[in-house]
């Protein structure tokens, strides 16, 4: 099958049909920026955009894809919104471990993408869906609130 | 320090050494066919002028390789941007047993502090020496800065890489004078970590993304109750999965009742071509275990062979200042018992580890916070000689202490032993809830003897601690009697891990919830009943193995807790729908005070903001000096409101984040945090500001409803 990953066109054979986008990007592409942590959906760690949209890629079967554009943490570059969450999440020093980070920084782009200028309590309620269990979330907070500033100037 | 080195130069080879063996934080280019100077186990010099320092400390997040590559930086006067971070291989040779490699109770910092500043001292003065041969100056005359030996009398200047061909003949001096405070550029400095631009990227190299030629996928289906066995097991349905390889039993090794470091449970490997492949044929296999003596037991009976043991063993393990008397003569008596369930760490990175079994030395790729004592244990296990293991150590996501056992390299290395190929061994995140290893149920149980003022005179304690030790410590100079400690006469039910702050956790649950009930009882401000008693409190020597920390100075536990009443506004309250509670706490030399906020919203009481002041000698680095306090208030609220393990009929009745909570961003409240100005000793940040994290919020409760809630988690809400 084929599939579209931050721009570029891959083209691989699938196995089983059921086999979550998440293990294709990790074991099959090496993107390893992308998380496993939970596998049910339930930490964010995995969250890649898939036509803009968050989608945990621990569900997400590869097969249901095809044509579809994915963007990855690897695929930052290409998005303003996330390259300036970037700069920010650098400057704060939000990540410990980081490992829950490319999965906070995608659902942050996609926040923002949606709502340019979030209220403390949207921020909140968008990323609930994203553990950490560094316990950085006060700075991702931080970090988002000033990546909404910064575009908006 | 005294010894002569020995220098050698050697060729870098490029593309000779595995991505994998190689963990670049730093983007540095290097160049082709550089040489190097290695002086030490710290460092690295390359006539391209790259700097590499050589972490001896696990990196989890805690920022430790950040903090040490500062104080490298600084005593040699390098640039700590252009500084390269590695982490070293598992070494006792080279780091002795625990102290300067294996990581945990906060000690990365405080063990490796003086060792590390002497030898990077000693390099710096052969730099120079160096120098002052190659351009002809007098020693006293050349400083370092920025990667360059400089000269102060004219504008010569000459870089670290050109001169480690002279530096390499040059013996080490006997004596070096190390920088002085006023002299550090970094330190002290609040500066991004090393990995949070990588971090930031998805760029890390944490084990998990490690990819060698050949490598198979491994998972385990692993027997769900502690000390059971397997009968026998069908695959036919696990093998149909595309890309499964193999199946095979586990060998399991013996069950050590107080084995803390490793061991491996019976259980059933799925190989496959990929993670998910192997993850799909675990769930199809059918596996019939022996479950075991420990099935017939649950939570309740660890509660209550806790309480039986208490009733038939009270017996004195230590007496301060004829506390036990004064306990039996007293006439007045306050008691309180303190319950904290098991835990589990749920490190965001599920445990692995890719190990290569080549029959005659094993290699193997993980994140591990004790690369020595891997390394010791696989020795064991294979039979290997330890000079033929190699650990090569990988930033962590998330350790929390429980990456310090090493059962999981064990079983990525017994799995390539049979198939002899390069292994990742994954755990699912379900491996890591139900049959992992676990922060202990606990049960404190505290007693105090009370005056005619309602004043403590004695206090008594019994739980799992016979004494005072730097991690529990007693800081309030009141006589104190310590009872038998606690044991489960059936064993581990399941078997235990550390877990951020370990049993100061429940320690301190008890004795600060504890300091407040008297402190009521004493019809005294709780605040200001802790800020007397440690006026009054005498320094607490604490012993510890390798000395290298501090007595307890109550003084300094004091001075966390004058500034956090101030920064909280404990003493001018005005605003009738806040309620505050507060905790203070010293944890192997390291002091923190807290003081919890809590309102009352439309869903219930919950948690408004935390204050937190932390004394942790010199912060070397306050941006991830305040990232640890605020990851631990996290982590603490995490277990007094969220989650805990409960185990039924032996297994663990928790299996992912959908019943194993953790604290989310919607729930989180405010965080203040200050760092007391110091520059003693730098100690630790990682763990001492979990414990005070539940009894502030307990104690807060307490102002809000009058109730004392002695038993964790709880749901705030309800009330
Ligand atoms: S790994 Fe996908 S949501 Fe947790
Ligand atoms: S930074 Fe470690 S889990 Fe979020």
């Amino acid at each position: 099958m084929e599939l579209t990953i931050n721009g570029e066109g891959y083209s691989f054979e699938l196995e089983d049909n059921g086999m979550p986008l998440l293990w294709v990007l990790r074991d099959v592409f090496d993107l390893t920026g992308t998380k496993y942590s939970c596998g049910i959906g339930q930490c964010g760690a995995c969250t890649v955009h898939v036509d803009g949209l968050t989608a945990r890629s621990c569900i997400t079967p590869a097969s249901s894809l095809e044509g579809k554009k994915i963007t990855t943490i690897e695929g930052a570059d290409s998005i303003v919104i996330l390259s300036a969450l970037q700069e920010n999440w650098v400057a704060i020093d939000v990540p410990q471990c980081g490992y829950c980070q490319s999965g906070q920084l995608m659902s942050a782009a996609a926040l923002l993408s949606k709502n340019p200028s979030p209220s403390e309590k949207e921020i909140r309620d968008g990323m609930r869906g994203n553990l950490c269990r560094c316990g950085t979330y006060t700075r991702i907070l931080e970090a988002i609130k000033k990546t909404a500033e910064d575009l908006s100037s | 320090m005294k010894r002569r080195h020995f220098f050698r130069i050697s060729a870098l080879g490029s593309g000779s050494l595995l991505v994998s063996t190689f963990i670049p934080l730093a983007c540095a280019s290097e160049e082709q066919e550089a040489t190097f100077w290695d002086p030490n186990f710290f460092i690295r010099i390359d006539s391209n002028n790259l700097v590499t320092f050589i972490c001896s400390k696990a990196e989890l997040g805690q920022g430790t390789s950040t903090g040490l590559a500062m104080i490298m930086a600084d005593e040699l006067g390098a640039d700590f941007d252009k500084i390269k971070v590695e982490f070293a291989d598992g070494s006792k040779e080279k780091y002795g047993r625990l102290h300067l490699q294996d990581t945990g109770g906060s000690n990365g910092i405080r063990m490796v502090w003086k060792p590390l500043r002497e030898a990077i001292a000693i390099t710096r003065e052969i730099l120079i020496k160096a120098a002052s041969i190659q351009l002809g100056l007098p020693v006293s005359s050349l400083h370092t800065s920025m990667g360059y030996v400089h000269s102060s009398k004219d504008d010569q200047s000459v870089a670290f890489g050109d001169l480690i061909a002279v530096a390499s003949t040059l013996p080490a001096p006997l004596e070096v004078k190390l920088k002085d405070p006023e002299q550090f550029q970094y330190i002290g400095k609040p500066i991004p970590g090393r990995l949070t631009q990588n971090a930031s990227k998805g760029i890390v190299p944490y084990s998990i993304n490690v990819k060698l030629p050949n490598m198979v996928y491994a998972v385990i289906e692993r027997c769900p109750v502690w000390g059971g066995s397997l009968i026998t097991y069908t695959d036919s349905a696990a093998r149909e999965v595309p890309g499964v390889i193999d199946i095979f039993e586990i060998t399991p090794t013996v069950l050590q009742q107080n084995d803390y470091k490793g061991g491996v449970r019976p259980g059933v490997a799925v190989v496959a071509t990929n993670t998910w492949a192997a993850m799909k044929a675990k769930k199809l296999l059918k596996i019939e275990w022996d479950l075991g003596p420990n099935s017939k037991f649950s939570s309740s009976d660890v509660h209550n062979g806790l309480v039986r043991f208490k009733e038939s063993n009270k017996s004195v393990a230590a007496n301060f200042r004829n506390a036990e008397n004064i306990l039996k003569n007293s006439s007045r008596k306050l008691n309180a018992n303190y319950e904290s369930p098991h835990q589990a760490n749920a490190c965001m990175e599920p445990l692995n580890a890719v190990a290569y079994h080549y029959g005659y030395k094993v290699e193997v790729w993980a994140g591990t916070q004790s690369p020595s004592m891997t390394r010791e244990r696989i020795s064991e296990l294979t039979g290997l000689q330890e000079t033929e293991v190699t650990v090569n150590n990988h930033p962590a996501g998330g350790g929390f202490g429980r990456r310090f056992f090493c059962d999981f390299v064990e079983e990525a290395v017994l799995i390539s032993e049979r198939v002899r190929l390069p292994v990742k061994l994954m755990w699912t995140r379900e491996d890591t809830i139900k049959t992992s290893k676990y922060h202990p149920y606990s049960l404190d149980f505290w007693e105090a003897a009370i005056d005619d003022e309602g004043m403590p005179m004695a206090l008594g304690y019994q739980g799992f601690t016979s004494g005072p030790s730097a991690y529990r410590p007693f800081p309030y100079g009141l006589p104190i009697a310590y009872r038998t400690r606690l044991s489960y006469k059936n064993g581990w039910l399941i078997p235990r891990a550390s877990w951020r702050s370990v049993l100061a956790h429940p320690w301190a649950l008890g004795l600060e919830s504890f300091m407040d009930e008297l402190a009521d009882s004493a019809k005294k401000d709780p605040l200001k009943f802790r800020l007397d008693l440690l006026g009054n409190a005498e320094i607490v020597e604490q012993k510890m193995d390798p000395w290298v920390g501090d007595d307890l100075h109550p003084e300094k536990l004091k001075a966390t807790l004058e500034k956090v009443a101030d920064m909280s506004n404990w003493f001018v309250k005005t605003d009738d729908g806040l309620f505050q509670g507060c905790s203070s706490i010293s944890y192997n030399t390291s002091y923190c005070s807290m003081v919890a906020n809590l309102r009352r919203g439309p869903n219930g009481l919950y948690v408004s903001k935390m204050y937190a002041v932390i004394d942790c000698g010199l912060a070397i680095n306050p941006s991830k000096v305040k990232a640890q306090v605020e990851g631990s208030i996290i982590w603490g609220l995490t277990a007094l409101l969220k989650s805990s393990i409960t185990v039924k009929d032996g297994m663990v009745e928790q299996k992912n984040f959908d019943d194993y909570l953790l604290l989310r961003i919607d729930e989180t409240p405010e965080i203040e945090v200050e760092i007391m100005d110091s520059n003693d000793v730098p100690t630790g940040s990682g763990e001492p500001a979990v414990p005070g994290v539940a009894p502030a919020v307990l104690n807060a409760l307490f102002m809000a409803t009058g109730q004392r809630v002695r038993k964790i988690p709880l749901d705030l809400g309800s009330f």
